[in-house]
């Protein structure tokens, strides 16, 4: 048994934690105030190769695996949230289903664009009345002559109008249900293509979130990924991974306000000591160490042994569950232990706590991620 | 031509050093590629990206930890990289001629090396490789060009600053204001693992640095508190900063 990174990882995170801290850090808290997509430092990112984390080398990528993905999500989610969403979408689903997917031509013409970071994917599964029943989807897909015709609404896409390729889930068969959905490739700026304003929201103002229109948009059967009717069984392949990220990210976040409290805890003094000297303070700090440990070797271990080939849907949701309940928890008691001055936006452990807030939401809710919990469970039980 | 461009692994700037029964305690700090070392290891890829070099060379002396500087250096983007691996602590001086004689062998016709690196901050290891190698010295470089079968360097003055010209071979010194040093993409720090270092025992030195005593630089303050009304304090203030700290 060997819990101890590799050493070519470990190099790759401190020369992420090394950028983040000198790109990212400085513009956090004003992209916070004055939320615009990030485009700058996603190019830095993309030219540091932190975009293409699991796409094979011959495809501009790093060619590593989910652990690899997850160490550097959390060095970038550690300094700021927002930067880690961006990038766990555009390094997850786009990448991995147009590689797994992907005809050649199709790799030829995105995969290295979005590995290098020349341009950022976007996933569009969730619609207005539906995310995690996602068989429910109402966004339509006629075929025509030489491609589809698609109409409907997405919901709550993350890098909406900004991102330049869009991986979209829609029905061409609604009789069928799950098995009727198919998945297509839609570039920004497509005809009948429409994005709302950005959605307004409690954190990671940075990461922009929009709806999607499709208003009668022309998508060439070259865009079609996979077969007619497999994208929603692609997707739900996909979505372990994704959960994994997820969970990298709230732990992140979590050792960020972690950080700051500690440092607070050995400078702030009330009543002549240092106000970790308190059992009140010192043990949150106790319990915030101990969750985000914990936390971690649930995901490097969920990351670790997908890397191997194993399937992971419990182990996925197990940590994306108790990681973003995690970083709920730790910056919440990170904001108890700045007191007063964990409100104010003047310290930046209010931001970590909104930023957190929804990682128990997105990918799954904390009570989705129970019930496929439950399912494995079962599943063990019945066999 | 070939440019060996040295490299330090020196406790990185915000490592908390402590104070050990020998001396300094590195053992709680990180260790990074010296600063100035790397505006020399950038400077040095910048000439090759130019077509004014064909390969380059990372050079370090020190314990085996040291092969962590030459990986950043691989990373950035040297072509190979040679260790001196010693436990001895050797001053400068001392270490300039096993250092010269890589540089030979290599064939180099340039070397660059940080004005003074964070462990001794002694500004010395440059000077001391242009005497071992009988080389002309141009340092604290904030401008570098290879022009014609020579180099052309501008270092500040009192008054501004001087361009030198020096024919190659010669060392030059490099510091802040040379350039901003990239960062190792994700890619390249993968590659450096498979590019070539040679480690070699450094054959006992002459003359080692045997440490007596360390203390930590007192901070001496005058304490001096410029009471009165608000504008005669301002002026006497004024005056002290003016003649006596000499800032103003």
């Amino acid at each position: 048994m060997d819990f101890a990174l590799p050493d070519d990882l470990l190099a790759l995170q401190r020369a992420v934690r090394t950028f983040a801290q000198r790109e990212i850090a400085p513009v956090a808290a004003e992209l916070d105030r004055h939320p615009r997509f990030p485009w700058p430092t996603l190019r830095k990112l993309g030219d540091l190769g932190a975009l293409g984390v699991m796409t094979p080398e011959v495809h501009g990528g790093l060619g590593l695996g989910q652990l690899a993905l997850a160490v550097l999500l959390e060095e970038i989610a550690a300094t700021d949230a927002a930067h880690a969403t961006i990038a766990a979408v555009t390094n997850g689903l786009p990448q991995a289903l147009l590689l797994e997917h992907g005809s050649e031509a199709q790799h030829e013409r995105w995969l290295g664009k979005l590995a290098t970071g020349a341009w950022i994917g976007a996933f569009c599964l969730t619609e207005p009345h539906a995310g995690s029943d996602a068989a429910a989807l109402r966004t339509r897909a006629t075929k025509v002559d030489g491609g589809y015709v698609l109409e409907g609404t997405k919901a709550w896409i993350t890098s909406g109008g900004e991102a330049q390729l869009y991986l979209v889930l829609a029905k061409t068969d609604p009789a069928a249900g799950a098995r009727g959905v198919s998945a297509f490739l839609v570039e920004r700026g497509t005809d009948g293509v429409s994005f709302g304003p950005p959605e307004r929201k409690l954190g990671q103002h940075a990461a922009i979130t929009t709806g999607m229109r499709f208003d009668g948009a022309f998508v060439p059967d070259g865009q079609r990924l996979g077969a007619e009717g497999q994208g929603f069984v692609m997707a739900m392949g996909s979505l372990d991974g994704g959960r994994i990220g997820i969970a990298a990210q709230a732990i992140g976040i979590a050792r960020a306000a972690f950080e700051a409290a500690v440092r607070y805890a050995g400078e702030r003094t009330a009543f002549g000591q240092p106000i970790r000297e308190y059992q009140g303070v010192s043990f949150k700090i106790a319990d915030m160490a101990t969750r985000i440990e914990a936390a971690r070797l649930l995901t490097h271990r969920a990351a670790w042994l997908k890397d191997r080939g194993y399937r992971v849907t419990g182990e996925a949701s197990m940590a994306k569950l108790f990681a973003s309940e995690t970083a709920v928890a730790v910056t919440d008691a990170a904001v108890q232990v700045f007191g007063g001055y964990g409100y104010s936006a003047e310290y930046p452990v209010e931001r970590y706590l909104r930023d957190a807030r929804v990682t128990t939401l997105y990918e799954g809710t904390s009570e989705i991620q129970r019930i496929v919990i439950e399912r494995q469970v079962r599943r063990e039980f019945e066999r | 031509m070939t440019i060996v461009t040295f490299v330090k692994h020196v406790p990185d700037a915000e490592a908390r050093l402590g104070r050990g029964p020998d001396g300094l305690d590195l053992g709680g700090a990180s260790f990074a590629l010296d600063g100035m070392d790397e505006y020399g290891v950038e400077q040095a890829l910048r000439l090759r990206e130019a077509g004014a070099a064909s390969e380059v060379v990372a050079l370090a002396l020190g314990p085996a930890r040291s092969e962590e500087a030459l990986r950043s250096a691989l990373a950035l983007g040297a072509d190979r990289a040679v260790l001196l691996e010693t436990d001895a602590a050797l001053d400068p001086i001392a270490q300039a001629p096993a250092l010269a004689e890589v540089v030979r062998e290599a064939g180099a016709k340039l070397v660059l090396v940080g004005g003074k690196q964070a462990d001794w901050d002694s500004a010395a290891l440059g000077p001391a490789l242009a005497e071992a190698l009988g080389w002309p010295l141009l340092d604290w470089a904030t401008e570098l060009a290879v022009e014609g079968d020579g180099i052309v360097a501008v270092h500040d003055v009192d008054d501004g600053s001087a361009r030198w010209a020096a024919p190659l071979p010669a060392v030059v010194t490099a510091q802040q204001g040379l350039n901003e040093p990239r960062y190792p993409t994700l890619p390249n720090i993968m590659k450096a693992k498979r590019k070539p270092l040679e480690r070699r025992p450094l054959a006992a030195a002459s003359a080692t640095v045997e440490t007596i005593h360390v203390e930590r630089p007192a901070h001496a303050r005058r304490n001096v508190v410029l009471d009165g009304d608000v504008a005669t304090a301002a002026r006497e203030l004024a005056r002290r900063l003016r003649d006596e700290a000499k800032v103003l």
